[in-house]
């Protein structure tokens, strides 16, 4: 009985669609666009975070990352060229990398020095490439393994002028896919390649900071290359206990502490933590920015009640005819109830198809992997239609209100 | 038992100095298959009956009976629900929903009881065989005549089996022929035993009907029954000895009615100049030829 009443009040809805194309496409534009904006922007948030975390996973959660609290450039936006502006104001030394590696609890410690200068190879200087001096954990702390050769070891005999290539480098430096024994000039001296990374996982807003362009040599060379000058922009560090990492943050935090004679401006955070950071921050941001688009949805639904109410004060002479022929107030108020959530769902449903559009023009001209979930799907058509709802009440409940025979007497 | 019984039935329109007494003290009592022409001048509350017999009206005093049952004072949804299950309206304009096709209208009073679609096009269909327009079933209103009109308007009324049909002047926006059609298909309606009233300034159609009710400024004035087949007494009179209304008659409403309805005329009346007429005056002028002849 209430099916046979849905599925005609949505025959009506239908029927006035289609005998009011025009006005029913402006008023579902409203919705389309407000429900298409929503979508779009909870979607490439939620990609960011996504692509974010798993960055940081794949490092894996229990890495603990220690971090100058100012940088000169974003240390993730670095472009290769930029490299010579590189400034850290308050760079990380040598001996903080020491007292992190004997800090309690910590199991391996893998720190990121920049070492600036060209790299001169038999094809030329490599100009997007930058030399990272780190330590022999670094490929087990980030996990990440070598596609070719092996990554240096702690022993000296296999600790000197030795580099491993992230795959760009290794192609643009060399011209082949696996130059094993190749050499290169940095700094005067001479580096041979003794592996290769496989493909590290892209940063989500940039290509240019990319490891994949990176040239590791061991991080001893490239303190005695500078005369210990070179700055340590992060350090890598794992505890011995999985479960414990948190504790030996702590423990990190506060040899540093000690070390910098009480005020380290250095952060050190674990993967966790993270992940929650930049979920809070980005949060914050889908927030506000999808309120201003919800805004849309509310001035599309205030559209909907006023055109709502025109056209019932033009169908007067409607509603008294069906009246006359047996309707009920609840069954006038209904049938408006359901043309009103009828253009607003559908509205709903093409700002959805609008939103997948849109998500698949991001995919192809940027970097951006937007995400639609299901829930915001549930959500926009569940939202549509209580726009259309709540905003039809008032003219749906001014149509049931009429008196049958001063609308039948209405032209 | 009565179908229909009204009882000391007045309705008020407005309030304060505007008010407008529409029915006064009205008593009228209707069996069932009764075959009721209600006729009168404009204004004087035949709308306004026929408003309150459909329950599309509340009367502001008095009592309504419905198959012995108080209506009059029933809230508006069990007075849709009656209106839907026992009254059918048929209207001088038809009131037919322009964008639904000639099918769909007849089907619309089924909608309202919850009838499938299926079902409910089955049954209009049927409807629109019985009143002679089935090949027209997929028209739009706008594409159909007016007698073609009030065809489907019957079927509409028709379609939920209603035990009363109420018409407000049925054919006063129809030709002729027209008229013949849709009265004859009333009379085979009123054969099969539903009880019609219907308005109307034709006295000819009163012979349709079974009884005729006169109506004047919200009173019923006279009352008679009806052979079917003649036309009523009263309406009768109209008909043949009355002049036909002239202008001016027509721009002030006055119709052939009023003017045969027995209306002692006011002072003012009297002593307009309209009573010294052209033949007063002749008169006078012939009796004082005769005296002047005695002498």
């Amino acid at each position: 009985m209430i099916g046979v009443k849905l599925i005609s009040s949505f025959r009506a809805g239908m029927q006035v669609v289609k005998s009011a194309k025009l006005r029913s496409l402006s008023l579902m534009l409203g919705i389309i666009i407000g429900v298409a904006s929503v979508i779009t922007v909870i979607a490439i948030s939620t990609g960011i975070k996504a692509q974010i975390s798993s960055q940081i996973r794949s490092y894996g959660p229990d890495i603990i990352t220690i971090r100058p609290t100012s940088v000169g450039l974003g240390s993730g936006l670095v472009r290769g060229s930029d490299l010579a502006n590189f400034s850290i104001s308050n760079p990380m030394i040598l001996k903080d990398i020491k007292t992190v590696s004997q800090a309690t609890g910590v199991a391996e410690v893998a720190p990121l020095t920049l070492v600036s200068g060209p790299v001169k190879s038999s094809s030329g200087v490599y100009k997007p490439g930058f030399v990272v001096g780190t330590s022999s954990s670094l490929p087990n702390l980030i996990n990440q393994s070598l596609a070719f050769g092996n990554f240096f070891t702690s022993s000296p005999a296999n600790n000197g002028n030795v580099a491993v290539l992230g795959q760009t480098a290794a192609q643009d430096l060399f011209n082949e896919n696996v130059p094993l024994g190749s050499s290169f000039t940095f700094h005067g001296q001479n580096f041979v390649v003794a592996g290769i990374f496989n493909s590290f996982n892209a940063t989500p807003l940039s290509r240019e900071a990319n490891f994949n362009n990176a040239i590791f040599i061991p991080n001893s060379t490239a303190e005695s290359l500078t005369n210990d000058t070179a700055p340590t922009y992060e350090i890598f560090a794992r505890a011995k206990q999985v479960n414990q990492t948190s504790i030996v943050a702590k423990n990190i935090a506060a040899a540093l502490d000690t070390e910098h004679g009480g005020v380290s401006n250095l952060s050190v955070s674990t993967g966790n933590q993270n992940i929650a950071q930049n979920n809070n921050i980005l949060n914050l941001l889908t927030g506000l920015i999808a309120g201003v688009a919800a805004v849309s949805l509310l001035v599309a639904g205030i559209g909907i009640m006023n055109v709502m109410l025109v056209s019932v004060s033009e169908r007067v002479r409607e509603i008294g005819i069906r009246k006359a022929v047996g309707a009920t107030n609840q069954q006038i108020r209904s049938q408006f109830m359901a043309e009103a959530a009828f253009i607003s769902l559908i509205g709903g449903i093409l700002g959805l198809a609008l939103a997948f559009i849109i998500d698949m023009a991001i995919r192809a001209s940027t970097y951006l992997t937007p995400i639609i979930t299901w829930q915001s799907v549930v959500l926009a058509t569940g939202v549509s239609l209580i726009i259309g709802i709540v905003f039809g009440t008032i003219p749906a409940t001014r149509a049931a209100s009429k008196d049958p025979i001063e609308a039948l007497r209405t032209e | 038992m009565p179908l229909i019984q009204l009882q000391d039935v007045s309705k008020l329109y407005g309030f304060g100095d505007a008010t407008t007494l529409a029915l006064d003290e009205v008593n009228l009592t209707i069996d069932k298959g009764e075959f009721v022409a209600v006729m009168g001048p404009s204004g004087c509350g035949k709308s306004t009956l026929l408003n309150l017999i459909g329950l599309l009206d509340k009367p502001s005093h008095g009592q309504y009976r419905l198959n012995d049952k108080l209506v009059s004072r029933l809230n508006s949804n069990q007075a849709a629900k009656i209106r839907r299950d026992k009254i059918g309206f048929i209207f001088q304009f038809f009131n037919l929903l322009p964008k639904l096709s000639a099918l769909e209208n007849v089907a619309l009073p089924l909608t309202y009881k919850g009838v499938t679609q299926t079902k409910r096009l089955k049954i209009a269909s049927e409807m629109l065989d019985r009143v002679g327009v089935q090949d027209r079933e997929y028209y739009l209103p706008g594409q159909l005549s007016g007698g073609q009109l009030q065809c489907v308007a019957i079927a509409r009324a028709l379609v939920n089996n209603p035990q009363i049909i109420i018409a407000d002047e049925p054919t006063g926006n129809l030709d002729s022929g027209s008229s013949r059609l849709v009265m004859e298909l009333l009379s085979e309606i009123h054969k099969m035993g539903n009880t019609i009233i219907f308005v109307t300034h034709n006295p000819e159609l009163t012979r349709f009907a079974t009884r005729v009710v006169y109506m004047h400024d919200g009173s019923i004035v006279h009352d008679e029954s009806s052979t079917v087949g003649r036309v009523a007494n009263r309406a009768r009179k109209v008909l043949y000895t009355l002049p036909a209304t002239k202008e001016e008659d027509d721009l002030a409403g006055v119709s052939l009615l009023m003017k045969a309805l027995p209306i002692k005329s006011s002072i003012s009346d009297r002593l307009s100049p309209k009573y010294l007429t052209k033949n007063n005056i002749k008169r006078r002028s012939k009796r004082k030829a005769l005296g002047k002849q005695a002498k």
